[in-house]
């Protein structure tokens, strides 16, 4: 019933978005990863990545794949800030106390930006916007790769190599996951910790924007854009195995399929409930995440 | 309050001090000037400032602004010495719940006449069965059929309800694709899964069964929906020769863009609400172009009243400030009857008046007047086509001041 062209249509749709999740989503992972925050305010660093690249569109005509640059330097340095202000003094405290600050980050944020920005929708005009390449066309139909979520999806993999490369292959990178594994052991040898954790939220909050940044030609900035996708995040993380980068990367992609192959099956509306079945099913048969392997 | 209190106070009271008394009340509104004489009118407003409706909030909020400054600049309401309106504004954020809480608010601590809002057909739902329970006027421009539908008595829909609204989409279309030489055989509905979507999405099924025309697609969204590419997909399989998209204005932009990446150039008929608002021509630039949509008012009609919305805040009258401000204009007339702060008056008035003066004549037939149902028996959509960055209204010929431009 369903073709083979479709078949290959949803594959594609879910893999370009999952990819965007999965960006959005390694912030959040790192951020758990080495200070071991749930930082629920993470989606609002979204928006303001999307409305630092929309700005940039505005007022200096910078293409939002440009702008996602611009929207990750600045946030870089507002998440520093808000680390060494904010979340250095509940590292270690009560959760409740750590889940009280974020949470209230977020209804901060949130209606900071309403104040701030107004409630307008803001959004992008581009040429790619409305362009697609075709892979293949035949009597079965046609296979589209949308170029907006095309040029989104390769600067998300730009995102992630890029951090995977700082992580993996510097000697920061090796600092900060030392920091993670043991954070006194880390300050033993010499490793400056604090910095490390301003640094690694930072880049969490940094990521997230940027990620925001790339997907503005396809979604509309408006100050509540963030809750639209807190929940999809904290999906991919747990999905993957939260704290794990690579995990997160997974998750993010198995969300996008999920949505979009829901979709091809069940009505559009149920296309989180599939989600959240199969997520519920993943914690109740393998709790640690998919990614993670089991610590002995 | 304070009149009815002075009058039993009178009644008890001897001839000369009556006659010192109304002296007295004569000479005062001279003594005290306009404004102190008589208490200000409160008139209820919410509507979502925040959340993702916010936008029309504000454009709700601003088209009654505009009416109420223009009845106090004017003398206020005269019945009642000149009294100015107050209105107090609230914020139904866009959660039902939250929504009802501040109208229970507003009833015990703000003594308000009347209550307009909230745009979003779920807010009115919740605000409405606190204000019929309290018996205050509740008047509206949101379209759900349910609103009118429970025998309420004190709510006042001025606008089409939405099965009508969805109706008259499909007939409009059928009829101006026939002028056009096209005969509509199928056609996709995608809307998204709100009180106002479902309602809206309902007229138009029934009436495109009722007509014997294949739907050929049919497809239900959540609000908030981050990727229509499904939709879309869908929609290219489906063969259909129009679309009914009903959404509001981040669904509507991705609908459309969408749509157009896939090289689908289909008339494209949105449900009012994101399809009608300034920031849909903003967001999708020339791509809007053409694109016709459905509305329960349009600014053409009435451009003697609705320019001086432009003037004063920069950008055309939406349809929601439109319909907000005739409902300010028929309870002013309704409170100069009335005469009275007094909400089973003012009700009376709202039931039983033809509201031809005013504000109240921006709606289509240039009048209002409810029935049992506190349904508008005016009321007609109308259907606009955008146009370098205006809304033209092509069709009914009757109030059409433009030509359609169909490209099938």
């Amino acid at each position: 019933m369903q073709s083979i062209t479709t078949f290959f249509q949803t594959l594609i749709d879910g893999v370009l978005i999952g990819g965007v999740y999965a960006v959005i989503s390694i912030g959040l992972s790192l951020v758990f990863g080495v200070m071991h925050i749930v930082n629920f305010a993470h989606a609002e660093f979204l928006m303001l990545g999307m409305f630092i690249a929309w700005f940039a569109w505005a007022y200096a005509g910078i293409d939002p794949m440009l702008g996602a640059f611009i929207a990750l330097i600045i946030t870089f340095f507002i998440g520093m800030g808000m680390q060494r202000v904010l979340i250095k003094p509940i590292i270690g405290a009560p959760q409740v106390a750590q889940i009280f600050l974020t949470v209230g980050l977020l209804f901060a944020m949130e209606n900071g930006a309403l104040l701030l920005f107004g409630a307008d929708f803001r959004s992008v005009s581009t040429s790619y916007q409305t362009q697609a390449l075709t892979l293949f066309s035949g009597e079965s139909g046609r296979i589209l790769v949308p170029l907006d979520k095309l040029y989104a999806f390769l600067m998300a993999l730009l995102s992630g190599a890029s951090l995977w490369f700082f992580l993996n292959r510097t000697s920061w990178g090796r600092a900060m996951r030392a920091t993670s594994q043991d954070p006194m052991a880390a300050k033993l040898m010499g490793i400056n910790t604090d910095k490390m954790y301003m640094i690694a939220f930072g880049l969490g909050v940094g990521t997230t924007a940027f990620g925001g940044a790339v997907i503005l030609p396809y979604i509309t900035a408006s100050p509540t854009v963030g809750s639209q996708f807190v929940v999809l995040m904290f999906t991919a993380v747990v999905l993957g195995g939260l704290g794990s980068v690579a995990g997160a990367v997974v998750g993010g992609i198995m969300v996008g399929l999920i949505q979009s192959f829901s979709a091809l099956i069940l009505p559009i509306q149920l296309q989180n409930l599939t989600l959240f079945v199969i997520f519920i099913l993943v914690l109740a048969l393998k709790p640690e995440g998919l990614t993670a392997r089991r610590r002995s | 309050m304070k009149r009815s209190k002075l009058s039993t106070s009178v009644a008890a009271l001897t001839r000369r001090s009556v006659l010192a008394t109304g002296a007295a009340a004569l000479a005062m509104p001279a003594l005290t000037g306009r404004g102190f004489a008589q208490e200000a009118v409160n008139v209820g407003v919410i509507v979502p400032l925040s959340g993702a409706n916010a936008q029309f909030g504000i454009n709700s909020r601003n088209g009654i602004q505009l009416v109420a400054d223009e009845i106090n600049a004017n003398g206020g309401i005269k019945s009642m010495g000149g009294a100015q309106i107050n209105l107090v504004i609230a914020d139904a954020t866009s959660n039902p719940t939250q929504a009802a809480t501040v109208a229970q608010r507003m009833m015990s601590q703000d003594n308000v006449v009347a209550v307009l809002g909230a745009f979003a057909s779920s807010l009115t739902l919740a605000i409405s069965e606190v204000t019929e329970r309290r018996g205050v006027p509740l008047l509206t421009m949101s379209f759900s059929d349910q609103i009118t539908d429970r025998g309420f008595q004190n709510v006042f829909q001025i606008v089409s309800p939405g099965s009508q609204i969805g109706a008259a989409t499909f007939d409009f279309t059928r009829a101006l694709a026939q002028e056009a030489g096209q005969t509509l055989e199928k056609i996709a509905i995608m809307y998204e899964d709100t009180a106002y979507g479902t309602s809206q999405s309902a007229g138009l099924r029934k009436a495109a069964q009722d007509a014997g025309i294949e739907v050929v697609m049919d497809e239900a969204y959540p609000l908030g929906i981050t990727d229509v590419s499904p939709l879309i997909n869908q929609l290219r399989r489906s063969d259909a020769q129009v679309v009914f998209p009903v959404s509001y204005l981040n669904d509507s932009l991705l609908i459309v863009r969408s749509m157009r990446q896939q090289g689908i150039n289909i008339p494209t008929i949105g449900g009012a609400a994101g399809y009608i608002i300034p920031d849909f021509r903003e967001g999708l630039g020339d791509l809007a172009d053409n694109v016709l949509s459905i509305s329960p008012a349009a600014y053409d009609q009435a451009p003697d009243y609705t320019e001086r919305f432009r003037e004063k805040f920069g950008y055309f009258m939406v349809h929601e400030a439109q319909e907000h401000a005739a409902c300010m204009g028929c309870l002013h007339s309704a409170l100069e009857a009335a005469g009275s702060a007094d909400h089973a008056a003012i009700r009376e008035q709202l039931q039983n008046s033809v509201f031809d003066q005013g504000w109240a004549t921006v709606m289509s037939g240039g009048k209002v007047e409810f029935d049992e149902m506190g349904r508008n028996i005016h009321a007609s959509p109308l259907m606009v086509q955008w146009r370098g960055g205006e809304l033209v209204t092509v069709y009914p010929k009757e109030y059409a001041t433009g030509e359609v431009v169909w490209n099938s």
